[in-house]
């Protein structure tokens, strides 16, 4: 499902805030209309502009320049791969007030399934919400541009703007025969923050995205953990399921809360140089206790750092289901000071300790839970169009699920499964961790 | 063939073959222009240095030019180099090829059918054959594209295909070869039959081969039925347009003069206006087009002229509701081209069928309408995007004539009313609204 957070204000650069990486890039300014002879760039180039000037001449009506060059540039984007994206200057410029709580969604969770977005869950009281949109509504079209085919971060950006202003959702739903129109007014959406409680004496930690909060609020969710259950105290459970990524600092610093030291996670660019390598800082805020990480196809990107680290270090035993497998990094790169909007790129891969991608292959869990009876299904990185092609060897087998008993009624499988591990009643047929 | 589908809604008005050199005769609004280019190259250069991993610049290039050129409105697309040259054999109306229509499965070439009368059925492939191997070498590894590519060739030169046929038990999964010698297949033609005293006449699309396809087809059936002809079924159902030129002369086949269409485009020096010339191939003969929603553009053409004359008894459900032209604009050798919306066409009575469609005269329903959701049969009212209509005639539906829900029902309910209509056995319901002023 690649929980995409249109929603989340703060998840925008899907995952990776990279700042500073990549962004000194030189202006190669193309003189437009010269033809030399052997420069292949030059003449694709030309080809461009020979393009623009047949659509700006014989189109139907007077087409605007800019918006001409905007939808190109967005093309060129979107078709590298299914993370990269253009954002024209209004959406850049409502990410860069996002700070002051000017930046707007709708409320609802989306994911793509051979091409078509679907609404996966309409947070409550926010437009979407109160505008009716359903879960399991196809997003036919934004504004009256068609969707099928965008890619997730496309149609997120399209859903996200200032607080305040409008945005028409074509929605088609299975129970009616016509698509609908639906207005919805954007409002700032409050990125969940994350929440625990105790389950016995286990503690529950669970991270819906990664923001600039979630290392100061795991923090306290765990002082506070420690103190309501005392020295008896077993373990925590950290629920990454369907945390679909955010800000690649918070996940490092999330991961590195758990970590004494070591690599976190390495960084690596197109060219040799381009390599950035994080390590953990001495200082375990849980003193070491037994971690359980839940995952599923809902947990992508930062959460597969953090995922990935902590299994690699052997400090948590990774339990669920297959993760999404996304192990790109973008990078936000403004064009003409923002005045041209920005490019949304992807400009790297990562690399957990041990040097693995999980680009495509996901975090393989160490106990494979399935999610038991209603369970949704997740379109992977490996399902999306023009995806990155995987890396290196593939993962270990994930070999057959433990299943709920027939009979069964469980609120939470994976859930009940971890702490029946944490407590050593949980027989585990692979429970020794295989990266170096 | 399957593939070429993408030509679909698909009116070509003619190559823009001149192509001069760039911007050189713009004047004062290219400041824009250049400052606008000058933002793409940026982005262009950006992309080509931090991407993750190089990007053919060819590649970035069309990329860039379908993301300006398909947001524009449905109809608006560009082909790269192989998707033009797939069209340009669309709108020819045959290539040299074996006859088969393919899909891939497993890793192979899977036959959906074979053409009747082409090489491929004379040899005997039947439909679930796998191609194995093209000339020797392994299919494994080509997409469809590269597959059909091996396929094609000159009329009379030769072909081995390597069949694994897992239908037929007796040649137990052992691959066999079959030699054929390549032919000129033809895509979309025109076909007929008598329908006891009335002539039948399918037209799947208009391709270059559509207009003497109909005057040999009326010809043939004039032979067969003799002087108790009493008409005539032009069948335009699901037919996706093609060629406007072929819609104007198909329509001209059974006129006798007056205004066929007219196209408008951004300049007033644009409008284009098509006239029928002396002579009706019919005889003026009675003439049912059958029309669904699966018909667009260039069948729209010829229905909205047919109706506005009084020529034609326009018979089925409301049509797609395409009133736009594009133009193919190629891109210089190897570069592909355009498909543009250039203009907005009009019925002789000067309404645009755009996002409307045409009404029929006799609203029959199949009966099958409804057993496909809304949304996988669009019209273009429900295209996002869609070019908005202001010369709508916004004439009304007569009462829809749906098939009886007990007893038999007709095979085609919609032929069989047509042809009980020809025979006075129903009429037609008062037409409401005023017609060609």
């Amino acid at each position: 499902m690649t929980v995409v957070g249109a929603m989340k204000g703060l998840s925008l650069v899907a995952v990776g805030a990279l700042a500073g990486f990549g962004l000194a890039v030189a202006a190669t300014h193309f003189a437009y209309g010269a033809n030399i002879p052997g420069l292949r760039t030059e003449s694709e180039l030309n080809r461009f502009g020979l393009a623009f000037e047949r659509v700006r001449d014989n189109y139907l009506s007077q087409p605007e320049d800019r918006q001409l060059v905007e939808n190109a540039i967005g093309g060129m984007l979107s078709n590298l791969d299914a993370h990269s994206s253009y954002f024209d200057p209004q959406t850049f410029a409502a990410m860069e007030t996002k700070a002051a709580g000017a930046y707007g969604g709708i409320g609802v969770v989306i994911s793509l399934k051979d091409g078509d977005v679907k609404v996966v869950s309409v947070v409550p009281s926010t437009p979407a919400f109160r505008g009716d949109v359903e879960v399991g509504d196809e997003l036919v079209a934004i504004d009256g541009v068609a969707m099928h085919g965008h890619s997730l971060d496309d149609v997120s950006s399209r859903m996200r703007g200032s607080v305040g202003t409008d945005v028409k959702l074509t929605l088609a739903r299975a129970k009616l025969k016509n698509p609908i129109d639906i207005s919805l007014t954007r409002e700032a959406i409050e990125v969940e923050r994350l929440t625990w409680h105790r389950e016995g004496d286990v503690g529950y930690i669970k991270i819906v995205a990664f923001s600039d909060r979630t290392d100061p609020d795991l923090r306290k969710a765990v002082a506070d953990l420690q103190r309501q259950i005392g020295p008896s105290l077993k373990g925590f459970v950290v629920d990454l399921r369907n945390n679909g990524g955010g800000v690649l600092q918070a996940s490092i610093d999330v991961a590195d809360d758990f970590l004494d030291s070591g690599e976190i996670v390495s960084v690596r660019g197109r060219s040799a140089q381009d390599m950035e390598r994080y390590d953990a800082h001495p200082g375990d805020i849980t003193g070491g206790k037994p971690l359980v990480v839940l995952i599923n196809g809902g947990t992508a990107s930062a959460s597969e750092i953090v995922a990935g680290a902590l299994q690699d270090h052997h400090r948590a035993t990774i339990l669920g289901s297959l993760s999404f497998g996304k192990g790109s990094v973008q990078t936000v790169m403004p064009l003409d000071n923002g005045a041209g909007g920005a490019l949304h790129m992807t400009t790297a891969r990562y690399y957990t300790p041990s040097g693995r991608s999980i680009q495509v292959t996901g975090i393989v869990p160490d106990v494979f839970v399935a999610g038991g009876p209603g369970a949704p299904e997740y379109e992977r990185e490996a399902e999306l169009p023009h995806h990155l092609e995987a890396e290196g060897p593939p993962a270990k087998p994930l070999g057959t699920p433990i299943e709920p008993a027939p009979g069964h009624a469980y609120v939470d499988f994976q859930l009940s499964m971890a702490l029946s591990y944490l407590h050593k009643s949980l027989a585990v047929r692979d429970s020794e961790p295989s990266h170096a | 063939m399957k593939r070429f589908a993408f030509v679909g809604l698909g009116i070509v008005v003619g190559f823009i073959a001149a192509l001069g050199l760039l911007p050189a005769a713009h004047g004062a609004n290219d400041v824009s222009a250049y400052r606008q280019l000058d933002l793409f190259s940026d982005a262009f250069e950006r992309v080509r240095a931090n991407y993750v991993r190089p990007v053919d610049d060819s590649e970035l290039i069309n990329a860039a030019i379908e993301g300006m050129v398909s947001n524009l409105d449905p109809h608006s697309s560009y082909m790269d180099a192989k998707a033009f040259a797939d069209m340009q054999i669309q709108t020819k109306g045959s290539f040299g090829g074996i006859g088969i229509q393919v899909t891939m499965e497993n890793g192979l070439v899977k036959i959906i059918s074979p053409i009747d009368n082409t090489p491929a059925s004379k040899a005997g492939l039947k439909a679930g054959d796998y191609i194995a191997a093209i000339n020797g070498v392994a299919v494994q590894g080509l997409n469809l594209d590269g597959a059909i590519d091996k396929m094609r060739g000159p009329e009379g030169s030769k072909i081995t295909l390597t069949i694994l046929r897992t239908t037929d038990k007796s040649t137990a999964r052992k691959p066999f070869d079959v030699t054929l010698t390549r032919a000129v297949v033809a895509v979309d033609e025109v076909t007929w039959h008598k329908e006891g005293d009335v002539g039948y006449i399918r037209m799947p699309g208009f391709n270059e081969n559509t207009a003497s396809g109909l005057e040999n087809a009326v010809r043939d059936l004039k032979r067969q039925i003799g002087p108790g002809l009493k008409g005539y079924i032009l069948d335009l159902r699901n037919n996706p347009g093609g060629l406007l030129d072929q819609a104007v002369q198909v329509s001209d086949d059974m006129l006798n003069s007056g205004e066929v269409v007219s196209t408008r485009g951004r300049h007033p020096e644009d409008t284009q206006r098509y006239d029928a010339h002396a002579g009706d191939i019919t005889d003026g003969k009675p003439v049912v087009v059958l029309v669904n929603g699966g018909t667009a553009s260039a069948s729209e053409i010829v229905a909205g002229a047919l109706q506005d004359h009084r020529r034609a008894t326009i018979l089925g459900m409301t049509s797609f509701g395409k009133g736009s032209v594009q133009t193919i604009i190629p891109l210089g050798e190897g570069g592909g081209a355009l498909r543009l919306t250039t203009a907005r066409y009009y019925t002789p009575s000067g309404h645009s069928i755009q996002a409307e469609g045409i009404v029929p005269d006799i609203a029959v329903a199949e009966g099958d309408e409804d057993d496909i959701p809304r949304i996988a049969r669009p019209s273009e009212a429900d295209l996002p995007g869609h070019l908005q209509n202001a010369d709508a005639t916004h004439r009304t539906l007569p009462t829809i004539i749906r098939p009886p829900t007990s007893g038999t029902k007709p095979a085609d309910f919609q032929l069989s009313y047509a042809l009980d209509f020809l025979h006075g056995k129903v009429t037609a319901p008062p037409v409401k609204s005023a017609q060609a002023n």
